[in-house]
């Protein structure tokens, strides 16, 4: 019960009456602390539903869902969005505000925390994005930066509020070969020296080899076979 | 790594809710930066802003040159109490009262004085040109001090003799050019209705929606001209009571003593009685404030549109914004900000523009336009209001940006 997700008879479906097409049926999974977990399987399998649901980007229908000692069953808007202040998201697409730096796109997900000062927040950024291989571009917007450099600000950014737990989804889908293993690896090393467990969907089979623990996913079931926890 | 063992950073976030100020600040500050990275559409932004805002100066400040023009004549009378036919709708067509009236107050122990005050119109002959113009002629015992239109004190011997008149400075110029003329040759002969007079010096009263140019003249001397009206009857009574006196009281007793074909009014009932005639009984300022309110809608639009895409342009990265964490709430409130942002960045060169448009329109019409403290405050309030409308319409965009479609 105090492992960082733990998840229980879940249950999710997509639209109403007879257009209710189920995507989720009676999954169960537990990561540890610590732990890479590999998410993979074909599209319309459920996974990257499963990823909303842990992450509290949806509402819970049914089943049991702990996150990070939250329980997401029955949890309110206000609940799911402090829970997501806990939770690093890497998405398949960086998202970088265009408009900030590097620097500044980091410290976004540090301004959350009202007991940090701007000086604070800018001096972690900068740490962080040292910690990725770009303490030398602080203050270079998005629009100057390569893809892979671009996926490294957004690993920066997730890790930067020191999260409890990891999200990512496709983080390489956007990169090539050589960026993608640099990010993905760097992600890995980042995690395991806090010790934060990482729930990562993927297709691409050049990454499995980071993974502690594979899990396959076909129409909204876990393959049997999975390793659960 | 290394660099990495130096980070100290709490466990995890805490979990209770930023402050409010400091949150809005931030919110603020995102809007800000939001805004300054696109510029044409910041500059867009803020032209409408500040169209709107000078349209909307530009209304007020007609609306009410034509009201402080039209009760010019109102607001030169010295007097505490004053005698009008209840008919009368405006100044610049006055009902006439028996000239008795002003003579009965004097029973009164705090009535000092009363001053009958002659008002009609005729045609003047431009001293330059020979075309004719009709021109209001105000007339009284110009050595009461009943009324104080600047630069009397100058004429007042001068108008003692007859023929003689005083020529409003402020009139427009299609009167001629009298005040070069006068300077040049001294004081000439004009030609007002059949009679020809000696106009002698220069008065300050400024044209009115009711009158293009005004003359003064004795008691005597107007009744010269307009030759054919009753002696008998008069246009306006200024009383001047005694220092002291109650002046609601005395308006009480006069009423009371008073038959009903003459109301007694104050001053500030005066004034109020001319401009409530150009407010209400004609369509000027309802045109005037739904010339307002174009401008308005038009900058509210303008606004919207520029919010509208600017948030539609970062659906994406918002939608991230809430996956970390950020409630719906502040996401609003960065776009409150940036309209609110649009509302000083327009205001700012809308007012300074205004300010250089009203002293050209002055110079052109005559009318009094002038940018005051109160009317700055109005509009700034308008304007707020009005991007706060757009804001409020565009942050409905805000729900487009869903994190749970960001996977």
């Amino acid at each position: 019960m105090t492992s960082p997700v733990w998840i229980r008879g879940l249950n999710y479906a997509y639209g109403e009456g007879e257009l209710r097409r189920p995507v989720l049926r009676d999954v169960a999974l537990e990561i540890h602390a610590g732990e890479i977990v590999l998410l993979t399987g074909p599209s319309g399998s459920g996974k990257t539903t499963l990823l909303t649901l842990v992450g509290a980007l949806r509402a819970m229908q049914e089943g049991e869902c702990q996150v990070l000692g939250q329980q997401l069953a029955g949890a309110t808007e206000d609940q799911r969005v402090l829970l997501r202040r806990r939770i690093g998201f890497i998405f398949q697409q960086h998202n970088l505000l265009g408009f900030l730096t590097a620097q500044q796109n980091v410290a976004m997900s540090l301004e959350l925390d009202p007991a940090t000062t701007e000086r604070e927040r800018l001096e972690r950024a900068g740490a962080m994005l040292a910690a990725v291989g770009l303490g030398d571009r602080l203050d270079a917007t998005p629009a100057r930066l390569s893809g892979g450099q671009r996926q490294r600000v957004a690993v920066a950014r997730a890790l930067a509020g020191n999260p409890g737990l990891i999200l990512a989804d496709e983080p390489t889908a956007a990169l090539d070969r050589v960026s993608g293993q640099e990010v993905v690896h760097l992600l890995r090393d980042l995690a395991r020296s806090r010790g934060v467990p990482i729930l990562l969907v993927t297709h691409d089979p050049r990454i499995l080899d980071i993974a502690d623990r594979i899990i396959e996913m076909e129409d909204g079931r876990i393959l049997p076979g999975s390793p659960l926890d | 790594m290394n660099e990495m063992q130096r980070l100290v950073l709490p466990a995890a976030l805490p979990a209770n809710r930023p402050p409010r100020l400091a949150n809005a600040w931030l919110a603020a500050r995102l809007a800000w930066r939001q805004l300054r990275a696109e510029r044409a559409r910041l500059w867009t932004a803020i032209a409408g802003v500040m169209f709107a805002c000078v349209l909307v100066f530009m209304q007020l400040g007609f609306r009410s040159a034509l009201f402080d023009s039209a009760t010019a004549l109102p607001q030169a009378m010295h007097g505490e109490l004053f005698l009008v036919n209840p008919m009368t709708t405006a100044m610049f067509k006055p009902e006439q009262f028996p000239r008795v009236r002003a003579f009965q107050t004097l029973a009164d122990p705090d009535v000092a004085q009363a001053v009958p005050i002659y008002l009609s119109f005729a045609t003047w002959r431009n001293p330059e040109t020979g075309v004719r113009r009709t021109i209001e002629l105000i007339g009284f015992d110009t050595e009461t001090g009943a009324v104080a239109f600047p630069g009397l004190d100058n004429v007042i011997e001068a108008l003692k003799r007859p023929d003689t008149i005083a020529f409003d400075r402020k009139s427009r110029p299609e009167f001629g050019n009298v005040p070069r003329l006068l300077a040049e040759g001294g004081p000439f002969e004009v030609q007002i209705a059949d009679r020809r007079l000696q106009l002698v010096g220069l008065i300050e009263i400024g044209p009115s929606f009711g009158a293009d140019g005004n003359a003064v003249m004795s008691e005597t001397n107007f009744r010269r001209i307009i030759s054919q009206r009753r002696a008998s009857n008069t246009d306006l009574v200024a009383l001047r009571l005694r220092s002291g006196a109650d002046i609601p009281a005395v308006q009480a007793r006069l009423r009371q003593l008073l038959p009903r074909d003459v109301a007694v009014v104050t001053y500030p009932e005066l004034v109020a009685w001319e401009r409530n005639y150009w407010e209400n009984a004609t369509p000027i300022g309802f045109i005037f404030m739904f010339g307002s309110l174009m401008g308005l809608v038009v900058g509210m639009v303008i606004v919207y549109q520029i919010l509208f895409s600017d948030i539609a342009s970062h659906i994406p990265e918002y939608a991230t914004l809430k996956a970390m964490g950020y409630a719906h709430s502040y996401l609003r409130r960065a776009v409150m900000a940036a309209a609110l942002l649009l509302a000083v960045l327009g205001f700012i060169p809308g007012i300074l523009t205004s300010v250089g448009l009203y002293h050209v329109v002055a110079q052109a019409t005559f009318l009094p336009l002038e940018m005051d403290l109160h009317r700055g405050v109005t509009v700034f309030g308008m304007i707020f209001a009005m991007c706060a409308g757009a804001g409020l319409l565009a942050v409905r965009k805000l729900r487009d940006a869903n994190p749970a479609d960001m996977f």
